[in-house]
């Protein structure tokens, strides 16, 4: 067989190969306008933040002491939740936070490398000894959100978790220190 | 190492015709890389549909973060 197919030749495949590059351009174009559209507009990012602390001194002064732990609002009315993750606990515990308000998450770890996520949302991220770990949130349901940790951290890290309680707005109740505490379940 | 008469047979059989004609051959090669494309491009919009279901109505809904 001699006879060379007009569809088989190399304009047909190269018009082929250009009609699905094109497509596939779009649809990635597409996928990625969809996800800056609602990184600009909804705030949906990964957490960036870069911040050093020294994790030998963090527990004697400073943001992380044992007196600054937990949830704090401020004067202006922002959320801080101030967390310690370390061989196998998070301190405190449980964190108390208001549905539907921006809140923000302050972690780090005096040990090792450890994560958390908040199961039903999207936060999520890594607690780094050295660094401070940080991620704003609005969480959209009330009810008591188990926060794991998610990076392998040593024997013990299964049983290394914590609890956020989120209550609505109306039973969000801080003391005239601007601590809330969690409601016994 | 096959032996002079099987391969010549072989060969034969290669060569042999196959009742196979050149527009029954130009028909199919206009249908199958239609297929292809249809094979491929559903495959690549069911993997498209998946991620926008899952983003729209399972992380979004999750709230914001960052």
């Amino acid at each position: 067989m001699t006879q060379t197919h007009p569809e088989l030749s190399e304009r047909r495949i190269l018009a082929t190969e250009l009609l699905w590059s094109v497509g596939v351009a779009v649809l990635v174009i597409a996928i990625i306008a969809m996800v800056l559209v609602t990184a600009l507009t909804m705030g949906v990012n990964p957490p960036s933040n870069v911040e050093r602390i020294d994790p030998k001194t963090l527990h004697l002064s400073g943001e992380f002491a044992e007196q600054n732990l937990g949830t704090m609002v401020g004067s202006d009315g922002s959320v801080t939740a101030r967390v310690i993750a370390t061989q196998f606990m998070f301190v405190p515990r449980c964190i108390q936070v208001p549905e539907g308000r921006k809140v923000t998450l302050r972690m780090t770890s005096p040990d090792v490398i450890h994560g958390i996520l908040v199961t039903g949302t999207n936060v999520n991220t890594m607690v780094i000894p050295g660094y401070v770990a940080q991620v704003h949130t609005v969480f959209m349901r009330t009810g008591d959100l188990l926060m794991p940790c998610h990076e392998y951290c040593g024997l013990g890290h299964s049983e290394m978790y914590a609890v956020v309680q989120v209550v609505p707005q109306n039973e969000f109740k801080p003391d005239s220190n601007g601590r809330p505490v969690c409601a016994k379940r | 190492m096959p032996d002079r008469e099987t391969t010549t047979k072989a060969s034969a059989d290669f060569e042999a015709p196959d009742g196979i004609t050149e527009s029954d051959l130009g028909r199919v090669m206009r249908i199958v890389p239609l297929g292809a494309g249809v094979l491929a491009g559903g495959t690549v919009a069911l993997i498209v549909l998946g991620w926008l279901i899952i983003y729209l109505f399972v992380f979004l809904p999750r709230g914001t973060v960052g």
